[in-house]
């Protein structure tokens, strides 16, 4: 790649307000409750709407065109063409393979893979649902590429870091982040990524060593309090102080060994993968921190489970208002020479793929 | 007429341009900072399309959905647009039929699509789980046996198994030593006595009744059927709430559980009646064990509880039931039986 010029310029902001997201949390699990969830798909949709809407590229906020009933429809699709099928055969299967048939075994292995594949697929159909309803300036993002691909993908690099013992997990995770920015777009023009995984190894190879000494430690923990906790009679004080005090311990140990080498990593790959991304002509870089991926990330965890996971919508708001706080680019682009796609879909074809463009989002 | 300024986007590019607006009953009167026009907008055609974070407005026209205005004095414009959609009543009220329709469906469809697919298991295939399942809870609780016991035992099972074919018969009858008065059927023909039930039991009739509504059970395939069924409604309730973590499933399975083990229980009453009777027997012990269940327990609400109403089910086998007939067992028999797990070595 060509030398860029240094992106320093701030140009998108988060002006979405926290009270406004907390209310609309609270009506929408209020909606929730009295229609057995029903109101998911409506409700994630008016969250979305606010974070794109409060979210601004050079002053023009952008917009969220999606519908809650492409989510139900897309929902339903999946349930009866896809999850209904497979847990039928699965459960068969399984059956088969309980009353001592081998062969039921590797169907059940063929079950899993291709769940795995749909999983992955259904991931990338969901992004290229979110793309193709995000508009800017009146002009559509989009995402080009194959959700089979991508779930196959997915699989392949899965299977590598398992036998890897973790080694191919940065190669795994830059392939796949590669290919969905590759196949961005916005109008008609195309993100460019040539990150690569090599240069994240220095950080992995610590993320790595911190990994066994945080296993290290919660095993000589888990055989030290194997030691102690025998003697403590069951529902007394001791036995639920003793509980506590093993619970923040973990919480702490796991923190300080796995949550600031992982938030270093993901810092130098945030970097890495910003600095080689390029959109008409301009670059980018993000300033993204250890410190401040340590407080985003602690704050989201603390969010979600304190408020059982009502509030989540606060946390995407934090991570959209991180990025927009911490995002560069080199310049603007030329904005006359990014055009609308043009629309290579009949209607009818364009209602089945919002269809099936909806199946992965639920 | 005023001229307002704003943002224009033609929604051919992503450039975007300054334009002055004038306003008026016809619509929008869209000009570059050079004064030719670049749109009119009609007013029918115009429409919100969102709010600025400056507190201005943007606008979108039908004609050229691509196309965006946004203005910061939205004054002079907002009287014009449409006014917010009202609150869409008859959808709402159409989505709640819907719901309820579904919900309908779904509490209807799942016990017969249970009961087709417990009908489709092969029975080498329940029989094979079915006895990993009965070694697994024997090897737990432990069996009763004696040879005057098991003989006595035997008698009435094939006494009770004259009236019904071959193939329907159970497999395998045996007492554990489990202190609830209690019977389980479970899948390969297996039915198991807890030895508290043996205890409990007055007369060799109620042993009969019970162990007829089991065979009932049995014959009909319930406890297939019933495993299907809770996997079945534990899938139905992830999929309509989302809810991955399976504590709502959990919690609805078991409840739904029991609304419907309650249907299975009145066709195993039913079914068991005609069992006794074809075994040339009465049901008036069937009857006057759950009454006496009834009296014993009687707290659970019904609509919580696995079983109907304990004196409902004794009334309705006696409306059922024939003429008397000789107990099943002579007392040397009943008592070998009632002494098949030896001297109280009921496990807790």
């Amino acid at each position: 790649m060509t030398a860029l010029p240094v992106a320093t310029q701030a140009p998108f902001t988060h002006h979405g307000s926290t009270g406004a997201m907390v209310r609309l949390s609270l009506i929408n699990l209020l909606l929730n409750v009295v229609t057995l969830s029903l109101w998911r798909f409506w409700g994630k949709t008016r969250v979305r709407r606010m974070l794109w809407g409060g979210t601004s590229a050079w002053g023009d906020p952008a917009e969220y065109t999606g519908r809650g009933g492409e989510l139900f429809l897309g929902f339903i699709v999946v349930m009866v063409a896809i999850f209904t099928p497979i847990v039928v055969a699965m459960g068969a299967a399984q059956a088969a393979m309980a009353a001592g048939h081998v062969w039921a075994g590797l169907i059940v292995f063929a079950l899993q893979v291709a769940i795995i594949v749909l999983a992955g697929a259904g991931l990338y159909r969901a992004r290229r649902y979110q793309l193709t309803r995000t508009i800017w300036r009146g002009i559509r993002g989009g995402q080009s590429g194959e959700a089979w691909r991508y779930g196959v993908m997915m699989i392949v690099v899965g299977f590598a870091t398992g036998l890897t013992l973790g080694w191919a997990w940065p190669w795994a995770e830059m392939t796949l982040t590669r290919y969905r920015m590759e196949n961005t777009t916005f109008g008609d023009t195309t993100f460019d990524c040539d990150a690569r995984a090599k240069p994240l190894y220095k950080r992995f190879v610590v993320l790595w060593l911190a990994g066994l000494v945080f296993l290290a430690g919660i095993s000589a923990a888990f055989g030290a309090g194997v030691y102690y906790f025998k003697d403590l009679e069951e529902g007394s004080a001791a036995f639920f102080g003793f509980i506590a005090a093993l619970y923040a311990g973990g919480a702490l140990w796991a923190l300080l060994t796995l949550g600031v080498p992982l938030a270093w990593y993901r810092a130098g790959f945030l970097r890495h993968l910003a600095a080689h991304t390029r959109f008409a002509g301009i670059s980018f870089a993000i300033e993204a921190t250890t410190g401040s991926l340590i407080k985003l990330t602690l704050g989201n965890i603390l969010i979600s489970i304190l408020s059982l996971g009502i509030l989540r919508p606060w946390t995407a708001q934090r991570v959209f208002r991180y990025a927009c706080a911490h995002l560069r680019t080199s310049g603007e682009p030329d904005w006359q020479t990014v055009c609308q796609a043009p629309e290579s879909r009949s209607r009818m074809g364009e209602g089945m793929a919002a269809v099936f463009d909806g199946a992965g989002e639920f | 007429m005023v001229a307002l300024p704003g943002r224009f986007n033609d929604g051919r590019t992503a450039a975007s341009r300054k334009v002055m607006v004038s306003p008026s009953a016809a619509g929008l009167d869209i000009r570059g900072e050079d004064g030719l026009l670049v749109a009119f907008w009609r007013i029918d055609d115009l429409r919100a399309d969102g709010e600025l974070p400056d507190g201005g407005v943007r606008l979108r026209c039908l004609a050229d959905p691509d196309a965006r205005l946004s203005m910061t004095q939205a004054e002079f414009v907002r009287p014009l647009l449409p006014p917010p959609p009202r609150f869409p009543w008859s959808k709402a009220v159409a989505a709640l039929i819907g719901t309820a329709g579904l919900l309908a469906a779904l509490w209807l469809g799942i016990p017969a699509a249970s009961r087709w697919l417990g009908d489709m298991v092969p029975r080498s295939w329940e029989n094979a789980w079915g006895d990993a399942l009965v070694s697994g809870l024997e090897k737990q609780w432990g069996a009763c046996g004696q040879p005057a016991g098991d003989a006595a035992l035997r008698l009435l099972v094939d006494r009770l198994s004259t009236g019904l074919e071959p193939s329907q018969r159970p497999r395998r009858v045996l007492v554990v030593r489990q202190r609830d008065i209690n019977a389980i059927a479970l899948p390969g023909g297996t039915v198991m006595v807890f030895s508290g039930l043996l205890k409990d039991a007055r007369d060799p009739g109620e042993l009969a009744g019970v162990l007829a509504h089991e065979f009932t059970h049995l014959r009909l395939r319930h406890p297939v059927a019933a495993m299907i069924r809770a996997t079945g409604v534990g899938v139905a309730v992830t999929l309509i709430t989302g809810d991955s973590s399976g504590v709502v499933a959990t919690a609805a399975a078991m409840g739904l559980a029991g609304a419907y083990s309650r249907e299975d229980e009145a066709a195993a009453d039913t079914g068991g009646v005609a069992v006794l009777r074809s075994a040339g027997l009465d049901a008036r012990g069937m009857a006057s064990f759950f009454r006496r269940l009834g009296e014993k327990s009687g707290m659970v609400p019904v609509w919580l509880s696995t079983h109907p109403d304990s004196l409902a089910r004794a009334e309705a086998v006696e409306a059922l039931d024939g003429p008397a007939a000789a107990p099943p067992l002579n007392g040397e028999q009943w008592q070998a039986l009632k002494g098949i797990c030896g001297a109280e070595k009921a496990k807790p």
